[in-house]
């Protein structure tokens, strides 16, 4: 929407943190875009988050450093904030506010979008059933994602996660379908060499031509990640709802975006909920998360994974912890997996993905994949408790059923979840890889398969 | 006189205006140029504090706030089931008509179709007396909805001077005048209410009928009463919304409220989804037609999320008045505390624990006190429920923190989620030992009446068994299994048989998601019977390698998936098989 | 708006002009492009040729690499001549403007922005800015906004004004260059579609 605007203001009260307070506003609307101009003519953004009374409060997404109270003035734009879209933007680099970063002019533009979108009409979703095989054992078997869910991974520093993330990027496909599918990439205050690992990967793969990169670098400014999945998320839907195509939209590191916000939310002095976080986080990250799906009536679809690292690996920490209880499930990545040197190092006990139940089954992969899990699961967790017991009373302490069942959770980890990082497995290979796992113990302890399951897939060996 | 002020302040969802004097508290507005609607929740000097339920991006200081003189009220009249509603009653099928996938802004809209005709039949004639709340006559509104059109609550009351004959009407009509002393009063099939303002009613009574939800963990070892509450507090992932939805779909009530309250949007497409394929188990008739929905996305306006909880339980009043069991759920309780929490900070408002403001408790105690069992105002006599199941969702899944901490003050049951028992696989994921039930004695009455005369004692001895197993594990994690003896490893093995062929329950079996009072029993009944014959078959000389390899094990532990509810006899078949192989071990350790 | 209009009169005009010249550019960029492409092929069989023993599977991502490296090569080309070709369809109509007759319609313009400006800043206590071009017109157009001066400083800039509030709080700039900037989005979707290119 645009609101007339344009004017100059000159008078700059305050300056803290990543904020700007503008005295004597008359004309300006919350949430309008912002140009901060320094002294030396350099501008920069910045938005609306307060105004009234005289009074604006504006957030500097390039960050204060080098401003002054006087020679720096605020132009209230007159309109919102907006991301030029098109087809074209499909290749392209952008950085973290959506403007051209790889030395190529400003994409010309179908319409600009308001980049905070609006909130999808519940009764126009459509609801997210379609198979997605990304080729790895783990997440098609017992955690599958499908088009249109917002599935996070949860990681801690160092793990392996951005390896999986660019493999799922690479393998993902919609088994019977010529649909055309693309990758948004947003990279949020990581690493120049994880993005640029990242860019390659799509490059190798022949995947970048389909591909948007946003990159908000470590060493780029912090407050502009409040804005990069925002943008990457609005150019997202357009390729999506507007030209029909089924995008995976992949945003790293979320817990940088948080820090974002929680570095605004002091500079405001508002009441802190926990950790520091400002209190509507929750609300916030879910404006993020919930602009994945699929709609009535169009084609396209937005699949979100979502990596954050959790600070300590603790999962109760209030990102990770407000990101599950928007997103439809998450893949967590196990730090002991990890050192044992096992790649994808999914700790499956602590995954989930609530779609499954939807996007598996007769018509999209198989009749007994359901239970099959179930059981897997099931084993897995009995597994983990012997081995839990067996580091007490020793091995002889267990009786041959606890045997069976350390024996499970070997098979189960060398031969399923292993996986080298080129290696696409079909769905049928993976459920043979369970069978052959549930296959390793009598059946007198398949509590979770009917019968005419059993009858056709088990095999004792 | 409305009040007619001017926008000076703008902060996310919270806007003040001054010139507003004429302004009431929780009055409606509209507000700015695009007119979105807004309520007051603070008045100082003539600047009116106000929420608003729109996204605020782009309002100027400057615009104009106009009152409407009414507070946010929902409009109670036929055509509410099967819909969806947002926070605060737009239908969200409508809005899609005006703005298409998205939810746009200025938009408004009747709740229910005010040209659709209903066939009324009365029920009172001319010169009856009426009070607030007697029944003029009923429509049918669903398949399985009987709708009763009643005086408005806060009806003077008087003599009935004018009353339609059976016919088609819109809800527009006059149906009915009333006069007294001199003073003719005009009634149409729908009136607003308040939605922060409880519905009146005659009496309360105790809960003591169970609701049953065909969930054995919570209809067997931790009940609910209609007009009852209860509470579902679990960290994410621990199978929260599908219990809830168990709920919505199984309990045996005549209207369930489903309030999605800061939660996901495809939760809700789910339902939409679902719903009208699934059948009430009672009637066979689509389930959507006993559903309505009230769906405040985690996406969508904060302080809609706010109202949102009080849209859905006026409306759950307004069918409890009719006479009918309402269940309501709301998920979840945390998210409309956020929004509080939001709204207070805002205001600038001293907050107390983790930033809540220090009305949480009493606000969250007003809510839960709107359910219970009641005899209705107005004639005839009617009785009705409504129960109400909250989700919270506390933070890291600690329940110290202060919305699970005051909400247990307020509820009578308490499903504890357990993310251990989730991590596991073990869905339900309702921690036995941490959950409770304040219905238990009452409830036990019904069951024996109803059910079976001994269901309260097998229930004690079922559950005993699993307290002893978790006195047990504590032992077994220091020792090893081997340590017990086999009497206690029974206990061990009986636990996981309970846990596994009676505690879980998987929603999406076609059989198992829906377990009916008898099966409970009989497969509860099943498992103390094993327990029995067990240690029985111990004392006579059988070891538990004997036990643990008879071929009944797996069939009682896929009982509840392979035996339908109209399969009885198959269990009766079971416990016969059963009595034969403890026969077969012992005689052979005997015999030996 | 009035000022709007004309403005973009006069644009329209000078586009239609250039609009001929730089379709030839094109066409010329188009060749290149598929000159890059058709270099590309030849090299794209040699690879093949060369790897196809390699295997199937190694061939088919090999294959999508160069194809897919091939294509944005090309498209980024393309690109870079359209922007080339929306610059000088921008050069030459500023330069138009900036030399356009300050008589007649002009005066009108500058009226038509004064008082669009000073309502924005909901004052005629101001200060003027112009160029040295424009000052005349200016000067004779400020009689009917009291309160409203001309500054003695000019400013570097196509034609329009910068105005200031007397306190200096605020400043609306309302000069063609601060105009055809906003436009300028807009402006360059109507060129690209023009030239038939852009997505």
């Amino acid at each position: 929407m645009t609101i007339q605007g344009g004017v100059q203001y000159n008078k700059i009260a305050e300056i803290k943190g990543p904020l700007v307070v503008v005295d004597d506003v008359e004309n300006a609307a919350f949430d309008e875009l912002v140009e901060i101009e320094t002294k030396d003519g350099e501008k920069r953004l910045g938005k609306v988050l307060e105004v009234g009374n005289g009074k604006a409060i504006v957030q500097v997404f390039e960050g204060t450093t080098g401003l002054s109270i006087s020679g720096t003035s605020a132009r209230f734009v007159g309109k919102l904030m907006e991301m030029p879209v098109s087809k074209a933007l499909l290749g392209r680099v952008f950085d973290g506010l959506g403007r051209p970063k790889d030395g190529l002019p400003d994409p010309i533009a179908d319409k600009f979008v308001d980049i905070n979108g609006e909130p999808m009409n519940p009764e126009q979703r459509e609801y997210p059933k379609d198979f997605i095989q990304t080729g790895i054992s783990v997440i098609d078997g017992l955690m599958t994602l499908v088009r249109g869910q917002k599935l996070p991974i949860f990681s801690g520093s160092g793990m392996s996660h951005n390896l999986l993330a660019a493999q799922i990027a690479r393998q993902a496909s919609v088994v019977g379908t010529q649909d055309d599918f693309a990758v948004v990439f947003a990279a949020i205050g990581v690493q120049y060499s994880e993005a640029e690992y990242f860019r390659r990967s799509l490059e190798d793969s022949g995947a970048l031509k389909r591909s948007v990169l946003f990159l908000n670098t470590a060493d780029d400014p912090a407050i502009e990640r409040i804005i990069t999945p925002r943008v990457a998320l609005t150019v997202a839907e357009y390729l999506a709802f507007d030209l029909g195509m089924h995008v995976l939209v992949i945003m790293t590191d979320m817990t940088n975006y948080a820090e974002a916000l929680r570095e605004i939310s002091a500079a405001r002095e508002e009441v802190p909920g926990r950790k520091g976080y400002p209190g509507y986080l929750y609300t916030d990250l879910s404006t993020i998360y919930e602009r994945a799906g699929k709609l009535q009536g169009r084609k396209g679809s937005v699949t979100q994974i979502p990596i954050l690292s959790m600070p300590s690996d603790d999962i109760t920490h209030p990102i990770p912890d407000l990101t599950g209880y928007i997103t439809e499930g998450q893949m967590v990545i196990g730090r002991d997996l990890f050192r044992q040197g096992i790649y994808p190092p999914i700790n499956i006990l602590m995954s989930l993905s609530r779609l499954m139940k939807d996007g598996i089954g007769e018509g999209s992969t198989r009749a007994d994949h359901s239970e099959v899990a179930n059981q897997v699961y099931d084993a897995y967790s009995r597994a983990q408790e012997v081995r839990a017991l067996a580091g007490i009373v020793g091995k002889a302490g267990l009786t041959d059923i606890d045997l069976k069942y350390m024996d499970v959770g070997d098979v189960f980890e060398k031969e399923l979840l292993s996986q080298a990082t080129d290696e696409n497995r079909t769905i049928e290979e993976t459920l043979g890889i369970m069978w052959k796992i549930v296959s390793k113990l009598p059946k007198n302890e398949i509590t979770k398969i009917k019968d005419k399951y059993v009858d056709q897939y088990y095999k004792e060996e | 006189m409305v009040a007619q002020g001017k926008i000076v302040w703008v902060s996310g969802p919270a806007v003040r205006a001054d010139g507003m004097s004429d302004a009431k508290m929780y009055e409606t507005v509209s507000v700015g140029n695009l007119k979105l609607i807004g309520e007051v929740i603070k008045l100082t000097g003539d600047v009116a504090f106000i929420q608003v339920y729109e996204s605020t991006s782009g309002l100027k200081p400057g615009e104009p706030v106009v009152g409407t003189g009414n507070p946010l009220s929902v409009l109670l009249g036929p055509g509410i089931i099967g819909q969806l509603y947002d926070g605060i009653q737009r239908p969200l099928r409508e809005l899609s008509k005006k703005s298409g996938s998205f939810i746009g802004r200025g938009i408004t809209t009747t709740p229910v179709d005010m040209t659709k005709k209903w066939h009324f039949v009365p029920t009172v004639s001319v010169g009856d007396e009426v009070t607030g709340g007697s029944v003029l006559g009923t429509v049918k509104e669903s398949e399985l909805i009987d709708h009763s059109i009643m005086v408005p609550p806060n009806h003077p009351g008087g003599k009935i001077t004018n009353i339609v004959t059976e016919g088609d009407y819109n809800i527009e009509t006059e149906i009915a005048t009333t006069e007294k002393d001199g003073k003719t009063i005009s009634l149409k099939m729908y009136h607003k209410w308040p939605v922060r303002k409880p519905r009146p009613i005659k009496s309360r009574y105790d809960p003591t009928v169970p609701l049953i939800t065909g969930q054995r963990v919570i209809d067997t070892f931790f009940p609910i009463a209609k007009g009852g509450t209860g509470s579902i507090p679990g960290a994410f992932g621990t199978g929260k919304t599908v219990t809830l939805h168990q709920i919505a779909k199984w309990a045996d009530a005549q209207v369930v409220v489903y309030i999605g309250c800061g939660e996901r949007g495809n939760e809700m497409t789910e339902v939409l989804v679902d719903f009208p394929k699934l059948k009430d188990p009672l009637t066979g008739k689509p389930l959507m037609d006993r559903t309505i929905l009230v769906a405040n996305t985690s996406n969508m306006p904060v302080a809609a999320r706010e109202a949102s909880i009080y849209t859905g339980v006026t409306i759950a009043e307004y069918y409890r008045d009719m006479g009918k069991d309402v269940v309501l759920v709301a998920d979840s309780t945390s998210r409309w505390a956020e929004a509080l929490r939001e709204m207070s900070g805002r205001l600038e408002e001293m907050p107390a624990e983790e930033g809540y403001p220090s009305y949480l408790a009493s606000r969250l105690a007003e809510f839960y006190e709107r359910a219970g069992r009641v005899r209705a105002i107005g004639s005839p006599d009617r009785d009705g429920s409504v129960t109400i199941i909250g989700a919270v969702s506390p933070s890291g899944g600690d329940f110290t923190e202060p919305v699970t901490t005051h909400t247990m003050r307020f509820i009578k049951t308490f499903w504890a989620l357990d993310a251990k028992l989730a991590y596991s696989r073990h869905y339900p994921s309702i921690n036995w030992m941490n959950s409770y039930s304040g219905y238990l004695a009452d409830i036990a009455k019904w069951w024996s009446a109803n059910i079976d005369k001994e269901w309260f004692n097998i229930r004690s001895e079922a559950y005993g068994i699993l307290q002893r197993e978790d006195t047990l594990k504590e032992i077994v994690r220091l020792l090893g299994p081997e340590a017990l003896p086999d009497e206690e490893k029974l206990i061990l093995e009986v636990a996981r048989m309970i846990k596994i062929g009676l505690l879980q329950q998987n929603s999406f079996d076609d059989v198992d998601t829906f377990c009916s009072p008898e099966k409970q029993f009989k497969l509860m009944k099943l498992f103390v019977d094993f327990y029995n014959k067990g240690q029985q078959a111990i004392k006579t000389g059988a070891t538990l390698a004997d036990i643990r390899v008879m071929s009944i094990i797996p069939s009682l532990l896929k009982a509840r998936m392979e035996i339908k509810d109209d399969e009885m006899s198959k269990l009766d078949q079971l416990e016969k098989d059963m009595e034969e192989q403890f026969k077969s071990i012992t005689g052979v350790k005997v015999s030996n | 708006m009035a000022s709007n209009s004309t403005l973009e009169q006069s644009i329209d005009k000078v586009l239609m002009k250039t609009e001929k010249e730089v379709l030839l550019d094109l066409k010329n960029s188009g060749l290149d492009s598929q000159q890059t492409l058709d270099n590309s092929l030849p090299k794209l069989e040699q690879e093949f040729d060369k790897i196809i023993s390699d295997g199937k599977k190694e061939a088919d991502k090999i294959e999508k690499q160069i194809i897919g490296g091939a294509d944005i090569k090309v498209r980024n080309k393309q690109l870079l001549l359209l922007e080339e070709g929306v610059d000088k369809v921008f050069a030459k109509a500023l330069d138009q403007i900036s030399n356009i007759d300050r008589s007649g319609d002009y005066a009108n313009l500058i009226n038509n922005l004064l008082d669009e400006s000073t309502k924005i800043l909901g004052t005629t206590e101001v200060t003027v800015f112009t160029n040295a071009k424009d000052k005349d017109v200016v000067k004779s157009a400020l009689s009917k906004f009291s309160g409203a001066e001309l500054s003695s400083d000019t400013i570097d800039c196509l034609g329009g004004i910068i105005i200031k509030s007397k306190d200096g709080t605020m400043t609306f700039d309302n000069t063609i260059d601060a105009r055809i900037d906003r436009l300028k989005p807009l402006i360059r979707k109507e060129i690209a579609s023009t030239f038939g290119v852009g997505n």
